[in-house]
């Protein structure tokens, strides 16, 4: 047993807050829907649940098996929409994680929808302004430039009115915190450069000249748009990878009603109060408490805790853990976001926020640097203004847009992208790019126990005759193993998986919750496989647990278990600290257990019994003394120093909420990968500052062509595309 | 070029119109599971098939059994 | 609730009546293509007959192939593919009906005002007002047919073939309404509202755009529908298919100008035409390679079905057209190229290859289901029929090149003191040896069309109309 009290830790958690009141308002969610064989399918679904009143909107997809609802919370609920399905003959449910698919959905159509509007309307612009490129002077008639430069100028509002969007409202945003921002500049160009082009559109003998640059700027916006589109794919890929890796609750469960009959209901259709029947082997859905029976549940997601905690009537369940001993029946105390679950995972944001901020490296000379570029331009205005007014506008436009950052702003999100993508190839799934700079620059790294060195399982390591008389091993080993079968525990589990299968014929098989599996064979004998006093008298061995195999009241068999490193652990942590990290071990569970551990190891240090403030402590000593530190981990007892560390890793099997809050979770489960991640970052911060620099350099040869009026808005605007495209291409190359 | 009075307000109208039609597509879900869409032409059941000769549709093996499959939805 | 959740069957008498008459239409309208083509070679074919002359016959053939055979199987096609992607019948399918006697109104019409000599004189438009109103008037009926289908459909997804249909309908309404306006003088003769060099800006924009979406468009649509369906294969990349048909929509609008290269039009509208012809090129082949790639992992349907044979090449045509196209548009190119055979050549390329190709396999999917049956009558016709035709096709285009090529050069042959060697005359004679290769040709593909219309008739013979019941569900 751990000496990591498990319960104190409970105790510990904050109080769950009062429930809230979900009834107001318009309800959206995403529906999982069965039953369609066609196209036509949908439809019906459609017309089914447009009969409900208070239905809003109903859009089905018999392709996908999806489909979204919205509907007025005051005239109706969501059983009776999930009720009209199952009526029209279909079956339905609450897809788990479909309000984060919606949200993406709407995200990703508004950035094509803007991409669209820009892209077209840059066409058709580009196609009124080709003939004042391709004619020569004096052939095109007056009248016709102007009806040219109004079709351009009438195409462009909507590419700056809607499109453009997005670079004035940050612009705004960042003016009003006092900064400058990267969309101030653009926004500033654009602005600029429409109304100087409106001004020679419509009053060509005007202070603005005659001289339009429609073409340039909606060109410039498309260009802006499709690279933050690719960003946003990217994004969106990653968000689901992890949202895969995520355990789910269950979705659909059992609900006792009043006459002791039992229905199937979708866990949303959930209220405080229900009383629950959970089968062995399910999760409990919501926090509650056990009305009757006795079994085992597995908080080992939850609690770190690898042994199964034993439950009786009236003792609390946590809602996301696992049923193991008998079926039994819960009340629902708190559901959904009431949970403790919901509850830790929202203080852990709260961490989060505070913890030391990682100013992005372009962030902290961006200020600065944009100052420069306003004054810059400003400057060139005056002195042009003083040598030949009518072009003054026009230079402005072109500094602007030639010093406009955009692949400086490429420069580094384009390799971090491409590193994130070539990392979720080798099994290291981001949920933030800027993860990739901390993950770099760590030099510590504090790594947890169970779980993350170590498989979350425990292994069998020894097997030991206890009798020296009687049936061979191999035949002991078969009865061992018929009888794990038929029971949940993880240590029953972890002997099935490493023992051959052996079928036997049992008269009767019973599990005594908190002891073992007993049987009775063929011939009659009484098997026990379990704990040590109820198989038979033993002493205690080494590893972390044993498990008995006994005939009759007799001890014949022992299984040691201990827990297993994973395969690759050591060569992974030496390349660590061949690369200059220093690895600590830091773990609750007990000392003697991990000097055990760290003794296989090459370890900086290793420590035991540990709470999760005394973690959270040995991050914030670190960091204290200028070190920027990593952490991996998977328990929940790790999820506040998760939240602290500058860049924290969740593994693929861990809690749930580890991986929610973790920067990036190791979906492959090695730390080889790990380490591999680090080595791409930096490479990526490599390229990243070539890109910088490449950047730099062709700005800082653009500045004085554009100052010195050689450089027309058009092909200050077409040489900041391809030096943004080049470094795109450069950024690739980490994604081989 | 007077036709070019005619032509160009034209080809800007033209151009709202494409703007509204793809608003209307994309926010419908047209452009929604892509790669699905084109494989469901090939489900479509083909009917009245002659028995005689070629392959016979799948359900038309069904239909030929119960030929009256009746409606079920009210107008 | 509409009336089409109830419906039973798809509404295809429409749909059967267009599939044959493009049939009927295609052997007429390519037997005028073979008579003019004869008269190129002997002037004197006809005796000076009013009514038979070459000025009048051919654009009764260009109309006949285009609007009759090509309209015809637009028709068809389009009817049928909306209804089995929306799984619901016509919307008004009396309206329909009214299209199909319309229609072939128009091209009884033509068939007769044209060779009286009635035309305004624009080309692919030459038919005089009274009939133009008649064509607005089925278009427009046929766009609420098309539209009123989808409007009312089944199915939330609307397949990439019915955008394309729809773009073409769309469009051509456009195009015919804006080129055909014209004052009427009297029943049959009109003066066209624009003039000089403005109404060859306004013809070119119509004819250029008549090709795009008229002859390529629809057509695509076509191809994204019996494709898959022929090959029992889903399109190699539906999300291209889509991206295909926004970027051919916003760059076909600028092209028209490549018509006039060297003429009275602005150099400026000149140099603009060639760069989007150009521009253009990119999203035509981006269709042709998925329409193509279908196939992949099934190649061996290539050798053993005909049909697919049919719709395969014709996509090669495709690509062949869409590349010589933009060539020709290049200024230098077309110095040589324009008033030349060789834009001919390039035209039948397009049209017999890609359009004729095209139209041919579709009907063959079409038409035996038309009688109740999965498959024509004979194979081996079909296979007879794809060989023979492009045979005609090679030898009609290859003579055309030639001529052309020749054309040009003998026309801008200069002498060292600036006139010029050869006279016209003599071009023309040299050219005679090529109207008869490609007149051969012509034959070849007409007699093509006649097998075709054989093994249609055996089909018909052998099938029976029935009607086509739309999948029901199995419960409400």
């Amino acid at each position: 047993m751990s000496s990591y009290d498990a319960a104190a830790a409970r105790a510990a958690m904050p109080p769950a807050p009062a429930p809230t009141q979900p009834d107001a308002g318009i309800g959206e969610t995403s529906l999982r829907i069965g039953g369609m064989h066609c196209a036509a399918c949908a439809g019906v679904i459609e017309r089914a649940l447009q009969r409900v009143p208070g239905l809003l909107a109903a859009q089905v997809n018999s392709v996908s098996g999806l489909g979204r609802v919205r509907w007025d919370r005051a005239r109706a609920t969501l059983e009776q929409l999930l009720q009209a399905v199952s009526d029209a003959g279909y079956s339905a449910s609450v897809e788990r994680g479909g309000a984060a698919r919606l949200q993406r959905l709407r995200e990703s159509r508004l950035a094509l929808w803007r991409l669209f509007v820009a892209a077209l309307c840059a066409m058709q612009v580009m196609m009124f302004a080709t003939p004042a490129y391709v004619s020569t002077p004096g052939e095109l008639t007056p009248d016709l430039q102007r009806l040219l430069a109004w079709a351009q100028w009438l195409l462009t509002l909507p590419v700056l009115g809607f499109a453009a969007a997005p670079f004035f409202g940050g612009a705004w945003r960042a003016l009003r915190q006092g900064r400058i921002g990267m969309d101030v500049p653009v926004s500033l160009g654009l602005l600029v450069g429409f109304v100087a082009s409106s001004g020679a559109a419509f009053d060509p003998g005007g202070p603005f000249g005659s001289e339009v640059y429609f073409d340039s700027l909606t060109m410039f916006v498309s260009f802006l748009l499709a690279g933050r589109w690719l960003e946003m794919r990217a994004r969106h890929r990653a968000e689901v990878a992890l949202e895969s890796a995520t355990a789910r609750l269950p979705e659909r469960v059992w609900r006792l009603r009043a006459d002791g009959a039992v229905e199937e209901v979708d866990a949303a259709a959930l209220r405080i109060g229900d009383a629950l029947r959970v089968p062995v082997g399910q999760a409990f859905v919501a926090d509650g408490v056990l009305l009757d029976g006795r079994t085992e549940a597995d908080e080992s997601l939850l609690t770190g805790e690898a042994m199964p905690v034993p439950k009786a009537a009236g003792d609390a369940v946590i809602a996301g853990s696992i049923n193991l001993g008998a079926p039994v029946a819960m009340r629902v105390e708190r559901l959904d976001a009431d949970t403790r679950y919901a509850a830790i995972v929202a203080l852990m944001r709260q961490a989060r926020s505070e913890r030391p901020a990682s100013l992005a490296a372009a962030d902290r000379w961006a200020g600065a640097f944009l100052w420069g570029v306003l004054l810059l331009a400003a400057a060139a205005g005056v002195a042009w203004h003083a040598i030949e007014p009518s072009r003054a506008l026009w230079v402005v436009v072109s500094v602007l847009i030639v010093t406009c950052p955009c692949a400086l702003s490429l420069a580094t999100p384009a390799a971090l992208i491409a590193a994130a993508g070539a990392m979720g190839r080798r099994g290291v799934v981001l949920r933030r790019l800027d993860a990739i700079d901390a993950l770099a620059h760590a030099s510590v790294l504090f790594i947890d126990k169970t779980g993350t060195l170590t498989e979350r399982q425990l292994e069998c390591v020894a097997i030991e005759r206890l009798a020296p008389a009687g049936l061979p091993t191999e035949a002991l080993q078969a009865v061992a193993v018929s009888l794990a079968g038929w029971s949940h525990h993880p240590l029953a589990q972890s002997l099935v998986r490493t023992l051959a299968a052996a079928p036997m014929a049992w008269r009767s098989v019973l599990e005594e919750t908190g002891c073992g599996v007993e049987g009775v064979d063929a011939q009659g004998r009484r098997w026990r496989l379990g704990a040590a006093p109820w198989v038979g008298p033993c002493d205690a061995a080494g590893g972390v647990a044993q498990v008995l195999l006994g005939c009759d009241g007799r001890a014949l068999l022992r299984f040691t278990f201990d827990e297993r490193l994973r395969r690759g652990a050591a060569a992974a942590l030496r390349a660590l600290r061949a690369d200059g990290v220093q690895v600590h071990l830091l773990s609750g569970d007990g000392a003697s257990q991990v000097q055990r551990l760290a003794a296989r190891l090459e370890l900086d240090s290793a420590r035991g019994g540990l709470r999760p403030e005394d973690k959270l402590a040995a991050v914030q000593a670190a960091q204290a003394g200028g070190l920027r530190v990593a952490m991996l981990g998977d328990g929940i007892n790790d999820a506040p120093v998760l939240a602290r560390a500058d860049v924290s890793f969740a593994m693929g099997e861990g809690a749930a909420i580890a991986r929610a809050q973790a920067d990036g979770v190791l979906v492959s489960n090695r730390l080889q990968d790990f380490h591999a991640a680090r080595t791409l970052a930096q490479r990526a911060l490599r390229i990243a500052r070539q890109n910088l620099a490449w950047a730099g350099l062709y700005n800082l040869a653009c500045v004085p062509l554009a100052l010195a009026g050689l450089l027309p808005p058009w092909l200050a605007a077409l040489g900041m595309a391809s030096s943004s495209l080049a470094v795109v291409l450069n950024a690739l190359r980490l994604a081989r | 070029m007077d036709a070019l009075y005619l032509l160009i307000p034209l080809s800007a109208l033209g151009v709202l119109g494409i703007l509204g039609v793809f608003a209307w597509a994309l926010h419908s879900g047209q452009f929604d599971d892509l790669e699905q869409q084109g494989a469901q032409i090939l489900e479509a059941e083909e009917g009245s098939v002659d028995v005689r000769q070629g392959r016979i549709a799948p359900d038309l093996k069904q239909s030929a059994q119960s030929p009256a499959r009746a409606t079920t939805e009210n107008p | 609730m509409n009336a089409n959740t109830t419906a039973v069957h798809y509404t295809d008498a429409p749909v059967r009546g267009f599939a044959l008459a493009a049939v009927v239409w295609g052997v007429v309208g390519m037997l005028v293509g073979v008579v003019i083509a004869a008269q190129l070679a002997f002037p004197d074919l006809t005796h000076g007959i009013p009514w038979l002359s070459y000025g009048r016959l051919r654009p009764l053939h260009t109309n006949a192939v285009i609007f009759a055979f090509g309209g015809c199987a637009l028709f068809a096609t389009s009817y049928h593919v909306v209804q089995r992607t929306c799984q619901v019948p016509l919307f008004l399918p009396k309206l329909a009906m009214f299209t199909f006697w319309g229609w072939n109104a128009v091209i009884v019409l033509a068939a007769i005002t044209l060779p009286l000599g009635y035309t305004q004189g624009k080309e692919y438009a030459e038919l005089e007002w009274p009939i133009d109103l008649l064509i607005a008037v089925v278009w427009v009926s046929y766009a609420i047919v098309f539209f009123g289908t989808i409007g009312t459909r089944r199915v939330r997804h609307i397949y990439v073939a019915n955008w394309f249909f729809g773009a073409y309908i769309l469009t051509v309404a456009l195009l015919h309404i804006v080129n055909s306006a014209a004052m009427p003088a009297s029943l049959w003769k009109s003066y066209s509202a624009y003039a000089g060099v403005q109404d060859a800006m306004v013809q070119w924009w119509y004819g250029h755009n008549a090709v795009g979406f008229f002859l390529t468009a629809g057509f695509l649509g076509m191809m994204y529908y019996y494709i898959p369906k022929q090959a029992e294969r889903p399109v190699y990349s539906y999300r291209l298919s889509i991206v295909h048909f926004w970027a051919l929509i916003f760059t076909y609008m600028w092209a028209g100008p490549h018509h006039l290269h060297y003429t009275a039009l602005p150099d400026w509208a000149q140099s603009i035409g060639m760069l989007f012809s150009l521009v253009l090129l990119a999203p035509s082949w981006g269709g042709m390679i998925n329409g193509v790639m279908t196939l992949s992992g099934a190649w061996h349907k290539l050798r053993d079905d005909p049909i697919i044979k049919f719709l395969i090449v014709a996509l090669s045509f495709y690509g062949m057209a869409t590349f010589e196209g933009p060539m020709m548009s290049i200024k230098t190119v077309n110095a040589l190229s324009h008033y030349t055979d060789w834009t001919v050549g390039h035209v039948h390329s397009g049209a017999l290859g890609w359009v004729g190709l095209i139209s041919m396999g579709s009907l063959y999917y079409l038409i035996p289901r038309m009688f109740g049956r999965t498959t024509m009558h004979s194979v081996s016709a079909i296979n007879a029929h794809f060989w023979i035709a492009t045979l005609g096709i090679v030898l009609y285009i290859a003579a055309m090149w030639i001529a052309g090529v020749m054309q040009g050069l003998m026309w801008r042959a200069l002498n060292p003191d600036g006139t010029l060697v050869y006279t016209f005359v003599e071009s023309v004679k040299a050219t005679f040896p090529f109207y008869l290769i490609r007149l051969l040709g012509g034959l070849l593909y007409l007699a093509g069309m006649g097998v075709m219309c054989w093994n249609v008739v055996m089909t018909i013979r052998n099938g029976a109309v029935r009607a086509a019941p739309i999948p029901q569900l199995a419960h409400a």
